[in-house]
């Protein structure tokens, strides 16, 4: 095998797969996919209470609303043109913070704040932005609130719907850009003869299928990525997050090989892919019903490429807590190798035969 | 003496229980073209995939460049160039991607792909995709892939096959341009023509056997007649006359009719290969 000429093959792929409808649409479909589920379940379309504040004073509440999360804040000099900002629907609300502002609350003074509330902006907005103003006002004051709050979980705790299908996002992604890519590009070779082509030059078979799998493993890893930056679940330790998603990419592009090397036909290829969708697509469904017994999730191969994606980068776990699953989804991708290899074998005897 | 550039031995291949190649032996020199000629089914795409590797021969010797086909030696393909008889091009590529990209797998760093195109007359739409080239188009694609690398020895299997008369003879030149340059060709073709017009040697196939193997001359002379017909004026109509040549007297018979105020023409009937085949096995060239 040559790394020169599975380069080349590569370098081909990657350049004429863009010309390919369909290699389009599966780039596509997980962007797609998560722009309608975060339109159905929120969060993407659901932006923070936007607070602008004219601090003429230095004030604390400032420094306070700079070190939350969950609310954006714009800093201006100019009182006018925060009224005009909020009339806009720039901001959900505008807050101008006198100088001698704080002075005045902590020794007791009551003096006047403006708040301006955008006439369009959304109530929950106005509401969150409201009470945290007051709430703020009144630790400045140094008062407690006049009542305690006991907070109850009602009905079953867990993580939203949102979160929970982060992994079948992530996994439309990896199916996409790992099996059928990968998959499609070879049965594609097969059927206008051009694998045969490549044959009779000095490029072998393992040349071919390499490229294939570096195709499938290269896209994959960018769109699972780029699928959970999307999702706002790449957290701070990307880099972790990435090592897990390349073996989930390495594994997704063995499979959709391994597909592709035994599909005669693109009808067969879509085939195998349909029968074998829901054993693929089965671990997902068990983060999205949590109440169902775990342990067999454990029995479908991806499982152990969805679940390291899911403790790293939506659980904000790291690699040690997953190394099981990380060596075992590694043991999976090697010992394909041979298999691919068996099948490419015989379906070149195959074509050749033709 | 020159080395030949294919040297094969006694070549099996079976497809299941179907011997398609019956142990067949032949050699093609450096800038010789042998015309593979038979009908479809006979063995010849069989022989081509055995030669480039594609199918490892179930027994028998083939060397092609000295390489013994079985090694699965990389010099092989290197050194070979071969046009399918199915066209097998990137369709979402250009003419000059599709070529780019094959020197590219040869290691040629500075293509002669705008050369190779202008020979077989598609310098013109150069930048222009696959998809939209015309059958003859996209054989003469073929054609010029096989020649990227300059290889040292070509298999072309049926490059003319079901193409019109112009662009079979456009590629026909350009092949002949080939063994001229010293690339030793192995031609499949089952267009009598083609072969009696390109071929140095013809080999007959059928049934997976070579039942005849020399140039067309000898097996014309071989198994032909040598005669002429002489066609006379004869009142209102017209007399023919066959005088076979190897009669004693023919000459001065064929001398008094050339003289006669009353010929019309003359013609030698030597034998066709399609003739010849059909005598030889039994069966036309188009079964």
């Amino acid at each position: 095998m040559s790394p020169r000429l599975t380069w080349k093959v590569l370098r081909k792929d990657m350049a004429i797969g863009p010309r390919s409808p369909l290699f389009l649409w599966m780039i596509v479909l997980p962007f797609a996919l998560t722009l309608i589920l975060q339109v159905a379940f929120g969060s993407l379309f659901n932006p923070e209470p936007r607070l602008g504040i004219v601090d003429d004073g230095d004030s604390q509440i400032t420094a306070e609303i700079e070190g939350m999360e969950g609310i954006s804040l714009t800093l201006l000099d100019d009182t006018e043109e925060l009224k005009t900002q909020v009339e806009a629907n720039d901001l959900d609300a505008g807050l101008i913070l006198p100088a001698g502002f704080d002075e005045a609350v902590t020794s007791g003074e009551q003096p006047d704040l403006q708040f301006y509330i955008g006439g369009e902006s959304l109530s929950s907005n106005r509401i969150i932005l409201t009470v945290t103003a007051i709430d703020l006002i009144r630790e400045l004051e140094g008062s407690t609130a006049p009542v305690t709050v006991d907070v109850v979980n009602f009905g079953t705790t867990g993580l939203p719907i949102s979160v929970r299908l982060v992994p079948v996002i992530v996994f439309y992604a990896l199916v996409m850009a790992g099996i059928f890519i990968p998959g499609s590009n070879l049965v594609e070779e097969k059927e206008q003869g051009t694998l045969m082509a490549l044959l009779v030059s000095p490029a072998k078979i393992g040349d071919v299928l390499t490229a294939k799998w570096a195709l499938g493993t290269v896209l994959a890893t960018v769109m699972a990525t780029a699928t959970l930056a999307l999702n706002q679940a790449l957290g701070g330790n990307w880099l972790q997050v990435l090592a897990v998603v390349v073996v989930a990419a390495s594994l997704s592009s063995m499979i959709g090989l391994l597909i592709g090397t035994f599909a005669k036909d693109s009808a067969m290829m879509f085939g195998l892919v349909k029968g074998l969708g829901i054993f693929l697509f089965a671990p997902t469904l068990f983060y999205i019903f949590p109440e169902w017994p775990q342990w067999i999730a454990k029995l479908f191969p991806l499982y152990w490429i969805i679940e390291p994606i899911w403790q790293v980068s939506v659980m904000g776990g790291s690699i040690s807590e997953v190394w099981l699953e990380l060596v075992v989804a590694i043991g999976i991708t090697v010992a394909l190798i041979p298999v691919v290899g068996f099948v490419a074998r015989r379906v070149q005897a195959q074509m050749a035969a033709r | 003496m020159t080395e030949p550039a294919i040297n094969v031995e006694d070549l099996r291949f079976s497809y299941g229980d179907l011997e398609a190649v019956k142990g067949i032996s032949f050699d093609v020199k450096p800038g010789e073209i042998l015309g593979f000629l038979g009908p479809n089914g006979a063995g010849k795409s069989t022989t081509i995939k055995m030669l480039t590797g594609q199918v490892t021969p179930k027994s028998g010797k083939a060397q092609v460049l000295g390489i013994d086909i079985a090694a699965d030696d990389p010099n092989l393909q290197a050194q070979i160039g071969v046009c399918f008889e199915e066209k097998n091009l990137y369709l979402n590529m250009s003419a000059k991607e599709n070529l780019d990209f094959y020197a590219s797998l040869f290691g040629i760093k500075e293509p002669e792909t705008m050369e190779i195109l202008r020979r077989v007359g598609l310098a013109e739409r150069a930048k222009d995709r696959v998809h939209s080239f015309s059958k003859g188009m996209r054989q003469r694609m073929m054609i010029s892939r096989a020649f990227i690398n300059k290889p040292k020895v070509l298999f072309l299997d049926e490059p003319t096959d079901g193409l019109d008369p112009v662009t079979s003879a456009s590629i026909r030149k350009t092949i002949k341009e080939e063994a001229d340059r010293g690339a030793a060709v192995l031609l499949t073709t089952h267009d009598m023509f083609e072969a009696d017009e390109l071929s140095d040697r013809i080999a007959f196939i059928n049934d997976g056997e070579i039942v005849a193997l020399d140039t067309a001359e000898n097996l014309k002379q071989k198994y032909g007649t040598r005669s002429v017909k002489v066609r006379l004026r004869e009142g209102s109509g017209v007399r023919e006359e066959h005088i076979e040549l190897a009669d004693e007297g023919s000459s001065a018979k064929l001398a008094e009719l050339a003289a006669s105020p009353d010929l019309l023409t003359i013609h030698t009937e030597e034998a066709t290969l399609e003739a010849i085949f059909i005598e030889l096995t039994g069966r036309g060239l188009k079964g």
